[in-house]
């Protein structure tokens, strides 16, 4: 059941980001804990460090992902 | 008969209190602001507040306008403005064919009490000279009509917001727990294009969550009974099946398709080549993630928000966590 609860959120958005309607959940991280049947939400910030889109970026294209799973060596 | 009003006394007098039409045009243009298609485009891209309306009538509307336009035709202007737009301090943005019939609506609408209105310069037909994107309506067959009819009672959505749905295209990242869900309502809600991308097959162990797939569907590629299913809630969605793994090498030709990337995929290394090439592709992607009783779920937009190597910088070491 789980899977069905975040993908619907999921659904949800994307429904939400094609109307261009509400508040996406951009900058935010849902969380759901199905047991104590709770919904947090934290706040996110973009890393100006991140390898990707910080403001030094070093990953600029996809030649890091070339032998499958090298991506995982980028810290 | 006729003759008898046309004494030179009664034309005369008519010429005396009649405006040409070049003089009305003139008046009108002496009040009303223009802005060509790029400052209007400008407007549109920088998510400031405006209500752009064309005022032609519906055939030409439908035979292609601006995307962000409203139609409400010229008669009806005056009756219906009021519900297009509540703060008569809005920018609203005025436009027909070529910008005479809309200089005339501008003014009225200045008249009525609204205090921003501009006239597109140019109107329909110098934006299309500009190369700038218009959008065509299909009309809407009687069963669309009645499918979507709760759509359409909602503001947000409307017959507008549903003509968008079905123009739209959304890629699905994995047609297992998150997929399932996610394919079986953006196929209901009237999404006209669905990519579903896996290359599994359908296990007995996937049916327990994977609700996209029956029993009778075991040993059947997943985006084979994927398809089906969605075929079956709404035949008005295509379905593209892409029955592979998403990879470095098919990643970037397959996202540049779509409007939107939903990521249901189940493993690390995925999550980071989906993260990379939205970026790279400036693709906003759905995110989710579960593991047991926990989930979560985000969105990351290019430039607007962080991405996921801005969450996760270093993934974690491969066999510590279960895909």
């Amino acid at each position: 059941m789980l899977p069905g609860v975040v993908g619907l959120v999921q659904a949800t958005e994307a429904v939400k980001l094609l109307l261009g309607i509400g508040e996406p959940l951009v900058g935010r991280l849902l969380t759901y804990d199905a047991l104590g049947m709770r919904f947090r939400e934290v706040k996110l910030r973009r890393d100006p460090k991140c390898p990707l889109c910080g403001t030094s970026p070093t990953i600029k294209d996809l030649s890091i992902h070339v032998d499958g799973g090298a991506a995982c060596a980028i810290g | 008969m006729w003759g008898n009003h046309y004494s030179p006394d009664r034309k005369w007098g008519n010429i005396l209190t009649m405006k040409t039409l070049k003089e009305m045009l003139a008046e009108a243009r002496r009040v009303v602001p223009e802005e060509g298609p790029a400052d209007l485009e400008r407007r549109l891209k920088s998510g400031d507040k405006v209500v752009v309306i064309d005022v032609r009538d519906p055939d030409e509307f439908r035979d292609g306008h601006i995307e962000a336009a409203n139609n409400i035709s010229r008669g009806f202007l005056e009756f219906r403005i009021g519900t297009a737009v509540t703060d008569p301090n809005t920018p609203i943005v005025l436009y027909c064919q070529t910008g005479l019939r809309s200089v005339l609506a501008a003014k009225a609408l200045r008249e009525l009490g609204y205090t921003t209105v501009i006239n597109l310069q140019g109107g329909y037909q110098k934006w299309v000279q500009s190369g700038l994107p218009v959008v065509r309506e299909v009309p809407m067959t009687p069963d669309q009509i009645q499918r979507y009819s709760r759509h359409f009672l909602l503001a947000q959505v409307g017959d507008k917001g549903q003509r968008r749905l079905l123009r739209s295209k959304v890629l699905l990242i994995g047609a297992g727990g998150l997929g399932s869900p996610i394919g079986l309502y953006l196929a209901a809600a009237g999404v006209g294009t669905l990519g579903l991308m896996d290359g599994d097959v359908v296990d007995i162990t996937n049916l327990q969550r994977q609700v996209l797939h029956t029993t009778a569907d075991i040993g059947k590629a997943k985006v084979e009974s994927g398809t089906r299913t969605i075929k079956a809630i709404n035949p008005d969605v295509n379905v593209i099946a892409l029955p592979m793994r998403i990879t470095v090498d098919n990643v970037m030709d397959v996202i540049t398709d779509y409007d939107l990337i939903v990521d249901g995929s189940d493993n690390f290394e995925t999550r980071y080549l989906v993260n990379d090439a939205c970026y790279l592709a400036g693709k906003t992607n759905v995110h989710g993630s579960i593991f047991q009783f926990e989930g979560m779920a985000t969105v990351f937009v290019p430039n607007e928000g962080p991405c996921y190597r801005c969450l996760y910088p270093t993934p974690p070491p491969p066999g510590l966590v279960p895909s």
